[in-house]
């Protein structure tokens, strides 16, 4: 029987474009993976603020600024008032600052960039991981040694119910660990 | 009931037609869905995309995106407060105490915030009236705050100007009447601000020729009037239901819609609470049309309105004069006047039930002291006064509670009402202000006020949107809602309420009090505080004083403020009863037909027309949404050949209306009942054009107004008009033999004889169910809920709390029709015996988180599965809308969003930036194609779980309180964790009239219902 153009793109050329189009799509689907998470997304925030500064060199408690996180399901990023307490007097004359004053006294909403994000249908409380002993460092990286913050770790229902399922794995320093809920309703209402 | 269908045990029946064995009805409940359900998809409108290209371009564009993925989503901007106010925490609510004013009682109410935007109102629980319960208008009136028809600007004629130039030309049309001599009228609704008085009092002297005229669309005047004449005051007692054993109610629906009737059903339930069974009280009704109050009573007779005072009439000369029972004597004119009637003749004349007259009878007297004859708002003086003489003559006047109630102004009387309008008719007034009063809706047309209102200089409505009388005026002037503005109330001659605002005001509107404020000081500029201070300065001089108080002024304000209400200690002096009063009574008895105007269920007089949630709330009792309509008995229907939904004329009094017929069971033959607040015109984009407007046919008579009309003419137009009902559909799927409600156990019901002589009577016909699998067992936290029947009145607060906390979409009448309204709970109603005496059931019906709950397993892609705490939980987001599982829901309480409903009704009415800020930010919006249903408000089961980590303790399922469970003014509904032995919901759950609806199912529900025990006389069990 004689081969026709048919067969030849049946049998060859079809197999090898789909097993092309395969090896692509599994390969930036592993490359991307990371930048589809989120992870190491690092933008230009509108006030350059030095976390490593702040919380690694000066050893200011997170909760400093990040009021309410034992009360509520907010960790609150910190008004601009916050901040004068303690720029009304210090470092005035730098240009950060000087910038931050404007956004005080003018009353201007200060747009940060948001960095760490769960769909709005996820209803994820702060209060009651932070009241349970984790360290916000276990889901927001050593953020007191950056400079610019980025997101080091996945904020997939896949990487909470990771944890939820295996506490004891990644919050070794933990005495006492109870395996998070499963249940839907714990985070979707 | 026919012969051949006679069966011993209650028949049950849902509607009419079903009772009649109606063809639709049954393959209506053969087809799973109504008709109609699944159209409007129209394979025309489908993308002309296939299927096969769809999917080309779906992967191609996966692998495009895929591969060109090379930058991070942005993920938005979080902006912070620059100063963050005290006490706001994001995420967290603040609660604010405050006053309702949807109606005169004004109860107090807590209003939670969110990032400074009110959510949700509930009751104040330390409020001494309505102790922390909120009735249906009050919980959705925060949806006007958010009308997207609020006037945002004040407007001369049909447009924008602003507050100079009305300030300027209101002040200047003032001198030019006062100069002329020329009255300034001033239309108000009942005032029962004492700030308000006293401003309105400032307003008078200020501008020396103006009047104040006090009116309501319905009033209680004709039952203050009568007060007044039998015991001379002008303070109203309130009724302590919770003292009477008996309580004889003549056409007052005072579970409903006379009076406090949030204070009543509380006072009323709590003596029909099984926990403690000995003192149940026992309800007589006498009513023409079927009212909410009927439907809770025990003994149930068909009076008509007009014969009430032939019937207390008779009852007094039966109890006073043949069974000498009186505790007063009767003498003169008195004893003259009840010799005249009998009650077997009036029994006989009007063939009432004999044997529930003689109950009647026999309890009122074995229970002198203890009961309470109690007439409605809508009937005559006369009625009201010979009422005050039969409470006298079996010495009931200790039910009165020490607790009065006086308007700060007098509602005038109809005379005055006429002679204004001759007045402005003839150019003496200058000036008429609508004071948030509307009077061209609420008058009747003969009335002729639309057409005085245009010979008045100026006229300026104040109203929170543009409404008939705003719209024959020459200024309609914003105002404040209730959640922006300040005032004072009295609840009760001792009981202070304080409204104080919530949120900064929307729209360029102004407090009418402040309004009025500015142009008394007509020197002074406005600010947006001027009421507040002049609030404040009449509370330190006028109210502070009465209170003993060490503290100063300012921390009395604000305590004051904090808790929102004030009590003084009660001075009550004794009654005295004046027995002259009835001197002048006369008895006009008619055969004709009858025509009763109502009063509605949740639009008060009209205002909240354009409040969506109450338009589509259900009647407690046709279960009638987005209309009104003339009811008829059945008999009278057959009579007329009168079916639902044919549009009938009325003519009475010179007046004609056609209007949508309803067959009611359990009427009074040869009346017709429509109630009012519908029809109106210009109500905005929800409200206008509703229903019916008989306005028309209340009497300004010379001396009272009449909602009783004799001689009514009715014929049939031929036309139809469909109302929609969401009674026939949502049936719960009971098999086709009728008896099987009973049987299957939906509803169970007892008396109390019955009950205290076999507490587990209903044991007796339990099933013997068995597992066919190992069940799973809950340890530790299970959720569940417990209904006391007992309790329920079906006022329906718990709906509409509902609707609020958990976002429920409003979808329009035309989609209630189709059966695709989205609220979570609803109220059925049954009704048993005959249609002309039918017994009625209510039933609130919500998902009941069965164990083995038949819709998870049918659901494709497990969207809906079970929790361990016993939850039947409902991901949205995994949801792909198959609605199997609502096909599988044997309770059908599973909603389906057809449409994006905020999107789909009216035109995108909800779907604005405005009306977005009612929404409770702690539950999802669903959108269109997603199943939905009641989550036992699981975002506050979440609440509690945060509250017991932080405090490091474990849950407590009873400081869990669902949004229905904080609403219901019974407190029926019971919420919290069965498996903890000490919970109320425990108790209840293994009480011996707790059932479980369809139990034979094994489905296992995890809502308890405790069956209704009925007081009725032992003879007739």
């Amino acid at each position: 029987m004689k081969k026709t153009l048919l067969d030849y793109t049946l049998k060859i050329r079809l197999p090898l474009t789909l097993f092309v189009i395969a090896i692509t799509f599994v390969i930036t689907f592993y490359v991307s993976r990371a930048e589809r998470d989120g992870i190491g997304y690092a933008p230009e925030q509108p006030i350059a603020f030095s976390h490593q500064l702040h919380a690694g060199l000066m050893e200011i408690d997170c909760q400093y600024c990040h009021t309410g996180i034992e009360k509520g399901r907010h960790a609150l990023v910190p008004s601009v008032s916050t901040c004068m307490n303690c720029h009304s007097v210090a470092r005035k004359n730098q240009p950060e600052i000087i910038r931050l004053t404007e956004y005080y006294e003018n009353g201007k909403p200060l747009p940060w960039k948001r960095i760490h994000k769960v769909p709005d249908y996820a209803y994820f409380n702060h209060s009651v991981h932070v009241n349970n002993g984790i360290d916000c460092a276990t889901c927001h990286g050593d953020v007191a040694n950056m400079d610019v913050v980025q997101q080091v770790k996945g904020f997939t229902m896949g990487d909470c119910l990771e944890c939820h399922r295996n506490p004891e794995q990644h919050l070794p320093y933990l005495e006492k660990v109870k395996v998070g809920p499963e249940n839907c309703a714990a985070c979707h209402r | 009931m026919s012969d051949n269908k006679k069966v011993t045990n209650p028949n049950f029946w849902r509607s009419l037609k079903e009772y009649h064995d109606n063809d639709a009805v049954f393959t209506a409940k053969v087809n799973e869905f109504n008709e109609g359900v699944t159209d409007e998809f129209d394979p025309s409108e489908i993308s002309p995309v296939s299927r096969r290209k769809f999917l080309a371009l779906l992967s191609a564009s996966a692998a495009f995106a895929v591969t060109s993925c090379t930058d991070y989503r942005d993920k938005g901007e979080i902006i912070p407060y620059t100063k963050r106010p005290e006490g706001v925490l994001p995420g967290k609510p603040n609660f604010y105490a405050s006053t309702c004013t949807a109606c005169e009682q004004n109860c107090g109410i807590l209003v939670k915030t969110r990032e400074g935007r009110p959510v949700k109102v509930d009751g104040n629980p330390d409020h001494p009236i309505n102790k922390g319960k909120l009735c249906t208008t009050g919980q959705a009136s925060i949806l006007n705050l958010y009308d997207p028809d609020r006037l945002q600007y004040p407007l001369k004629g049909k447009s924008k100007t602003d507050w100079n130039e009305v300030d300027s030309s209101v002040i200047s049309s003032f001198k030019k009447s006062i100069s002329e001599g020329k009255e300034i009228a001033v239309l108000t609704g009942l005032i029962t601000s004492p700030t308000t008085s006293k401003l309105l009092n400032d307003f008078v002297n200020a501008f020396p020729t103006s009047r104040v005229y006090s009116y309501g669309l319905f009033t209680n005047k004709n039952r203050l009037d009568a007060w007044k004449e039998s015991y001379g005051s002008d303070s109203l007692p309130a009724v302590d239901f919770d003292k009477a054993d008996v309580i004889l109610s003549l056409d007052s629906d005072f579970l409903g819609r006379d009076g406090s009737t949030i204070e009543n059903m509380r006072k009323y339930s709590s003596r029909r609470d099984v926990l403690n069974n000995s003192n149940f009280n026992r309800l007589y009704v006498a009513e023409g049309g079927m009212s909410l109050t009927g439907m809770n009573a025990d003994y149930r007779l068909r009076v008509k309105p007009n014969l009430q005072l032939e019937f207390v009439l008779s009852l007094a000369n039966e109890i006073a004069l043949k069974r000498n029972a009186s505790e007063i004597d009767l003498s003169g004119n008195t004893l003259s006047l009840v010799s005249k009637y009998s009650l077997n003749e009036f029994v006989e004349k009007y063939s009432l039930n004999e044997k529930y007259v003689n109950n009647l009878v026999f309890d009122l007297i074995q229970n002198k002291g203890n009961a309470i004859v109690y007439a409605g708002d809508t009937l005559s003086k006369e009625t009201h006064l010979a009422v005050n003489l039969l409470n006298e003559i079996l010495g009931n006047t200790p039910v009165y509670s020490n607790s009065t109630t006086t308007f700060q102004k007098p509602i005038v009387s109809t005379i005055e009402i006429k002679e204004l309008i001759s007045k402005m008719n003839s150019g003496k007034v200058g000036v008429v202000i609508h004071f948030d009063t509307n009077p061209v809706y609420h008058l009747p047309k003969d009335l002729g006020y639309t057409e005085s209102l245009s010979k008045v200089n100026l006229s300026l409505t104040f109203s929170q949107s543009v409404n008939e009388t705003s719209v024959n005026s020459n200024y309609t002037l914003p105002i404040h809602n209730d959640l922006e503005s300040w005032n004072d109330f009295l609840t009760r001659d001792n009981i202070y309420s304080l409204q104080q605002p919530v949120i900064a005001p929307l729209f360029d509107s102004r407090q009418k009090e402040s309004a009025l404020l500015r142009w008394i000081n007509e020197n002074d500029n406005y600010s947006e505080d001027i009421y507040h201070k002049y609030l404040m300065n009449n509370f330190e001089k006028n109210i502070y004083s009465k209170f003993d108080t060490p503290t100063d002024f300012k921390t009395f304000w604000y305590t004051s403020l904090h808790d929102g209400v004030l009590e003084l200690k009660n001075n009550s002096s004794p009654l005295s009863f004046n027995s002259n009063s009835l001197n002048n009574i006369k008895v006009e008895s008619n055969n004709a037909i009858t025509l009763h105007l109502q009063k509605n269920y949740f639009l008060g007089d009209g205002r909240f027309a354009n409040n969506g949630w109450l338009q589509e709330t259900p009647h407690p009792v046709s279960k009638i949404a987005w209309d009104n309509y003339a009811a008829v008995s059945p008999s009278t229907a057959s009579k007329l050949s009168i079916e639902n939904d044919d549009v009938i004329k009325i003519e009475a009094d010179g007046k004609q209306i056609e209007i949508a017929a309803f067959v009611q069971p359990g009427m009074a033959d040869d009346l017709i009942v429509i109630e009012l607040g519908y029809g109106r015109t210009e109500a905005g984009d929800v409200g206008s054009n509703v229903g019916f407007n008989a306005n028309n046919f209340i009497v300004y008579g010379n001396d009272s107004v009449k909602y009783n009309l004799d001689d009514v003419n009715i014929s049939r137009t031929g036309k139809r008009y469909a109302l929609a009902s969401t009674q026939e559909h949502h049936a719960i799927d009971d098999t086709f033999v009728k008896d099987f409600h009973y049987i299957r156990k939906i509803i169970q019901e007892g008396t109390l004889q019955e009950y205290k002589e076999n507490p587990k009577f209903l044991d007796k016909n339990k099933y013997d169910i068995f597992d066919i699998t190992q069940p799973h067992i809950y340890e530790g936290l299970k959720w569940g809920m417990a209904i006391d029947l007992n309790k329920c009145t079906s006022c329906a607060a718990c709906v509409t709390s509902c609707n609020v906390e958990n976002n429920v979409p409003v979808v329009g009448k035309e989609q209630v029709a189709m059966g695709r309204e989205m609220q979570w709970m609803r109220i059925d109603r049954y009704y048993s015996g005959t249609p002309e005496e039918p017994v009625v059931s209510a039933q609130p019906m919500l998902c009941q988180h069965c164990d083995n709950a038949p819709c998870e397993n049918v659901c494709p892609v497990n969207a809906t599965n079970h929790s361990s705490d016993g939850l039947n939980q409902m991901a949205y987001n995994r949801c792909v809308g198959t609605r199997y599982c609502a096909n599988n829901c044997p309770y059908k309480v599973r909603r389906f969003n057809f449409y994006n409903f905020r999107d789909h009704f009216a035109n995108a009415y909800y779907e604005n930036d405005l009306t977005a800020l009612v929404n409770n930010p702690e539950v999802t919006v669903r959108s269109r194609g997603v199943m939905e249903k009641c989550t036992f408000c699981v975002q506050r089961i979440m609440d509690e779980r945060e509250n017991a980590i932080r405090e490091g303790r474990e849950i407590i399922g009873d400081n869990v309180k669902t949004a229905c469970q904080v609403a219901c003014p019974t407190d029926a509904i019971v919420f919290g964790n069965i498996n903890d032995s000490k919970s109320d919901v425990a108790k209840y759950r293994n009480h011996e009239l707790g059932y479980h609806v369809l139990e034979s199912l094994n489905v296992r529900p995890n809502v308890t219902y405790l069956a209704k025990l009925r007081n009725t006389h032992s003879e007739e069990v």
